[in-house]
Parts: C-alpha cells; sequence; structure tokens
C-alpha cells in the first residue's frame, strides 16, 4: 500500500476511537467464516468426530478419508460434474458475450429503421418472469430430445438481453471520431466491430463474461430438471445428490461441499477486483 | 453491398443527392440473437399459453382444449391445486417480507462499517462478499447442517454458551425459516453491501463536515444525510432485492425440502413439482403464468417507483 506519511498519521491517531468498529467487524467476520470453517474443518473429521459433542474446532484425528471416498464414489463423479460445469460455462459465456456484443453493435452505432423498436422490444423481456417459460421451455427440449444434454443447458439462456443493454450502454460512449477514421481508411463495419469497438470494451465485456459465467455456474433449477443422467450433471445439482444419499455422514458431505465450492472461492480470489467493481458499476450506471 | 448498388447505379440520369436504402447489414448483425429470441423467449410465452389451456399428456398425443379449466382450479377451494399454490405463493411473500428488510439493513450497517479507512477494510469486504458466490446447493447442505436438529452448529453452541437443549429447527413449523432467511442473508448481503458501498463513496465528504461544524452529532449525519442521499440505491436494492426473493427456490428446496408441512415450499417449488414430478404440465403452466402475472404488475410497480425516483432526481 502506498499511503503517504500524513494520511498514516491521521489514521493511526484514529485507531483508539476506531477499535470498537474494528472489534465489531471481527466479530462479525468470524461470524461470516464460521460456517465455511466448520465445513473445511468437518470434511477431515472421522464421522465420530463430526457428530461428537463437545463440538470439535480443529479435528482431532485428522483424514483424508471422506476426500478418497467421495472422489472415487461410485454414486456420482464430482470431477466429471466439474468438468461438466466448467464446459457448460464456458460454452455459455463464449456465446453470449459474442451474441451480445453482435446485437448491442447495431443498436449502439448505426442506423436502421427499427432501431429503437426492437431495442425496447427485446428489453421488454426483462419484464417477463421467467417461470412464465419454464415449463414450455422444458417441453420444447422434450420434443427437440435435448433432455439430458448439455445444449438444454446453453441455447435457452442465450436468449437473455441483460448482456445487449449493458454492452449497448458502454459501445454508444464510444467517441464517433474512432470509427469515422477507420471507415475512411476503408474498414468495413466488422473490422470497425473487431479492431476499434471490442478492443475499447474489454472492461465491460470482461464484466459480462463474469457475469455469464458465474450465472451459467450457479444455475440450480433448469439443470435440476432437465438433466437427470449422474454423467451429464452440473456441480450444483451433482452435489445435492450426494446430500440426499449422504444425509447423516456428515463427514462426507462437507468433504463434497469443499469440493464443490473450491471452484468458485479460486474464481473468486482471481476476480475479486472484476466482480465487485462489476456488480457496482453494472447495477448503478444509468 | 454492391449488388444492392448495381440497380441504383443504372437508374436514370446521374443522381449525387444521398438515396435512402434500408440497409442490410444491421439486420444481419441482429439476427443470431434473434432467431434464439423468438426461439426460447417469444415462442415458449405463446406455447405456455397454449399448453395451459390444453389438457397436456405427454403420453397421449390429443391434447384437449380445456379452456381456462386449470387457472379456474387455482380459484376453486378445495382443489389441490388451489390449496397449495396460494399457500406456497404466501410462503414466498412471507419471506420477501421477513427478508428484504434484514437484506437492507444488514448490507447497510455492514457498508457503514466498512465505507471509513480500517485496518484490514479489504479482507473484511472479501469475508462479507465471498460467500455469495457459492452455489445455491453448497449454501444449502451447509445451513441444513448448521441448523440440524441433533448436532447442528448452532444447537451445539447453544447447549454449549447456555446449556440450552436443542431446537427442532427443521422439524418445527414457523421456526424452519430461520435456517432459510439466515442462511439467505448470510449469503446474498455481501452483493448489496457492495452496492451500498459504491454509493457511499459517491457522497461527498463536506456534507459531513459542514454538518459536523455545526455540531451534528454521527447519529444525526446519519438521519440527515447519508440516509437520504443513498435513497436511490436503497430503492435500487429493495427492488432487485425484493424480485430475488420472490425467486425463492434452492435455499428452501434443500434446507427443508418445503417442510415442516409445506410450511416453507416456496411457489415456484410447488410449480415444478405440480409440472415435473406429477407430469401435470397445463396445470403447471397455467400457475407459471399466474405466479408469472403478480410478478409482472409487482414488476412494473417498482419499475414505476424507480422511473418516478430518476425523474424526480433530475427535476
Amino acid at each position: 500500500m502506498t499511503t503517504t506519511a500524513p494520511v498514516r498519521r491521521v489514521r493511526r491517531r484514529r485507531m483508539p476511537r476506531d477499535l470498537p468498529r474494528f472489534l465489531l467487524l471481527c466479530v462479525l467476520a468470524i461470524i461470516f467464516l464460521a460456517p465455511v470453517y466448520w465445513m473445511i474443518s468437518t470434511s477431515f473429521k472421522t464421522e465420530a468426530d463430526a457428530i461428537s459433542l463437545p463440538v470439535q474446532w480443529i479435528p482431532s484425528r485428522p483424514t483424508l478419508d471422506n476426500y478418497r471416498e467421495v472422489l472415487t464414489s461410485p454414486d456420482g463423479n464430482i470431477l466429471r460434474w466439474t468438468g461438466n460445469s466448467l464446459y457448460v460455462a464456458l460454452a455459455f459465456t463464449v456465446l453470449h458475450v459474442a451474441l451480445c456484443a453482435l446485437t448491442a453493435y447495431p443498436l449502439a452505432r448505426m442506423r436502421f429503421p427499427g432501431r429503437n423498436a426492437w431495442f425496447w422490444f427485446i428489453l421488454s423481456s426483462l419484464m417477463i418472469p421467467g417461470i412464465v417459460t419454464l415449463i414450455p421451455t422444458y417441453i420444447m427440449m422434450l420434443n427437440f430430445n435435448w433432455i439430458n444434454s448439455y445444449h438444454a443447458l446453453i441455447w435457452p439462456g442465450l436468449s437473455g438481453v441483460f448482456g445487449v443493454f449493458l454492452l449497448r450502454q458502454f459501445f454508444m460512449g464510444i467517441p464517433r471520431e474512432l470509427e469515422e477514421a477507420a471507415r475512411l481508411d476503408g474498414a468495413n463495419s466488422l473490422q470497425i466491430l473487431w479492431r476499434i469497438i471490442l478492443p475499447l470494451s474489454i472492461p465491460s465485456l470482461a464484466t459480462l463474461a463474469v457475469f455469464a459465467f458465474m450465472g451459467s455456474w450457479n444455475n440450480f433449477l433448469w439443470p435440476l430438471f432437465t438433466v437427470t443422467d449422474v454423467d451429464k450433471m452440473t456441480l450444483p445439482v451433482g452435489i445435492t445428490t450426494f446430500s440426499q444419499r449422504y444425509v447423516t455422514e456428515y463427514g462426507k458431505l462437507m468433504a463434497a461441499t469443499t469440493l464443490a465450492a473450491v471452484p468458485a472461492l479460486i474464481a473468486y480470489l482471481l476476480a475479486q477486483r472484476f466482480l465487485e467493481s462489476g456488480l457496482s458499476t453494472t447495477g448503478l450506471k444509468e | 453491398m454492391t449488388i444492392t448498388q448495381a440497380p441504383a447505379r443504372t437508374t436514370t440520369a446521374p443522381a449525387p443527392t444521398p438515396r435512402r436504402r434500408v440497409p442490410l447489414e444491421p439486420y444481419l448483425y441482429l439476427l443470431p440473437h434473434a432467431v434464439l429470441f423468438f426461439l426460447f423467449t417469444v415462442y415458449p410465452i405463446g406455447y405456455g399459453l397454449y399448453i395451459s389451456l390444453h389438457r397436456w399428456d405427454l403420453l397421449n398425443p390429443v391434447k384437449t382444449f380445456v379452456g381456462s379449466e386449470f387457472y379456474r382450479n387455482l380459484f376453486t377451494p378445495g382443489t389441490p391445486q388451489a390449496d397449495f399454490f396460494w399457500k406456497t405463493l404466501w410462503n414466498t411473500t412471507f419471506f420477501t417480507i421477513v427478508s428484504v428488510p434484514l437484506l437492507l439493513i444488514a448490507a447497510l450497517g455492514l457498508a457503514l462499517l466498512l465505507h471509513r479507512p480500517i485496518f484490514g477494510r479489504t479482507f473484511f469486504r472479501a469475508v462479507f462478499f465471498m460467500p455469495g458466490i457459492l452455489t445455491v446447493s453448497v449454501m444449502g447442505i451447509l445451513w441444513r447442517w448448521m441448523f440440524d436438529n441433533q448436532i447442528g452448529l448452532v444447537n451445539a453452541a447453544r447447549m454449549v454458551l447456555a446449556s440450552a437443549p436443542p431446537i427442532p429447527w427443521l422439524s418445527t413449523e414457523g421456526l424452519a425459516w430461520v435456517p432459510i432467511v439466515v442462511g439467505t442473508v448470510w449469503w446474498t448481503v455481501g452483493f448489496n453491501m457492495t452496492l451500498y458501498l459504491a454509493a457511499l463513496g459517491n457522497v461527498p465528504v463536506s456534507l459531513y463536515e459542514a454538518a459536523s461544524l455545526d455540531g451534528a452529532t454521527p447519529w444525526q449525519s446519519l438521519r440527515f444525510i447519508t440516509i437520504p442521499l443513498l435513497a436511490p440505491v436503497t430503492l435500487f436494492v429493495f427492488v432487485t432485492t425484493a424480485l430475488a426473493s420472490f425467486q425463492l427456490f434452492g435455499q428452501s428446496l434443500l434446507i427443508t425440502n418445503g417442510g415442516p408441512s409445506r410450511s416453507t415450499q416456496s411457489v415456484i417449488q410447488y410449480i415444478t413439482e405440480e409440472g415435473f414430478t406429477n407430469a401435470q404440465y397445463s396445470s403447471a403452466a397455467a400457475m407459471g403464468f399466474a405466479f408469472g402475472l403478480i410478478m409482472l404488475i409487482f414488476t412494473a410497480a417498482q419499475f414505476g417507483l424507480m422511473a418516478r425516483d430518476v425523474k424526480g432526481d433530475e427535476g
């Protein structure tokens, strides 16, 4: 941290007044972390220790048995589910960002009849609650023979329009001079999109990509019903089958949930700044 | 492009005036998304309406038209559809009423605690935000266990701290909401906190300095400066949190499985049960529309509220 000397002096002087606030934050942080600590700690306990009272904060006989059993369980393969989730989320993210960029581009930078009408038409779909299309889309999946296939997890969500809105807002802010200069140099619209608009929009494309990935990765309701084949399940759905099976075997259950949480935790640590700043700007910028 | 230009050149005398022609290009860009939009957003709405007006049986190719029967069922006391639909709709509403104020106040409280510089601020921010990135199933399994009737951490803590007997949280009507609400607040408060922190960063410091020169207490500064200036964010957080709360599904499914005796079942869980477990697609589609309509009215009212607020800011 590059705090300058005066700031540091002010901060030090303030410290005693800030102490109650600091202690309160510590207590809250402990409360927030306790469930996660408990999950991880229990995943290393033997079954007997997991349910023993008084509570064992630190496993007395740490063991990796839970992880070994969960990873080799014949009831489902966590690594396979993780791979499925990764595949689906990556495919969705790439397609979604590409589609949104292609759609937002003319809506932001070209003049043509019906531009505003189309924009408001698709935007109005944000008002339609997802539950309305749940059953019909499911029956469409049956008709397409897409139940238990990755297609069901990828394609329907690509019709979403929030990303179009987000990118359109950003594209509109790009100076027109750059585009005109490129056009004089003989660039066509696709080249302008690829060479000028997109490189300048990397922050907003990345924000959209992070949200698309997280959304797909954490999707639960739809994959729960469209994928029932254990080998095709995504991680959030697969992990619940463990919870139904190991309902009283807490060590194993917590090893499974810990494994399920790890990818998200790693992603969060890598993308923390993006995620939080993306959230606070996408939400509030009008 | 050249094809469309060719005939233009051959027509009449040299006409340097720019011709107004409809360009094809923008529509080509719009096409891929438009296809998916019609297929997976527009069409399912009409298809769903069709399903809800017919008796939809997967095995029977003949779909009999039954009109509004499945909608009328929802208003016919005594049918399970009417009983459970309204019961679970009330459950969802109850959850929203309880959780939204908590998620607003707790988020504002955390943001106020973290707004001014303090040792470890980045760490605390991360700690409060982090649960939100967990998938709902991890969160659900974790909190079901935290509130386990016998050996959950909450009961264990009660035993150790107050030598109180364990409470059967998950199987007591009314109490079963506690793990769901507590888990949800733990899970999502960090998102709202982040929005509040961003907004607090925009409040001019000079206002507080002026207020403190006038002898305002910290409480008065909060009451008369911070909270009014945060009103637009509060409205935004309120709208998004309320809409998300009405989508309650995974938390109650995984923590209590809607029990005991459907007292925590969400309306979405009931609709999926009717559709996917009972294979009553028409009935479930009708309920989807009914709930969707209620949500739509609710959403429109909230968007109206937001629009009015935005206008008020400008005027």
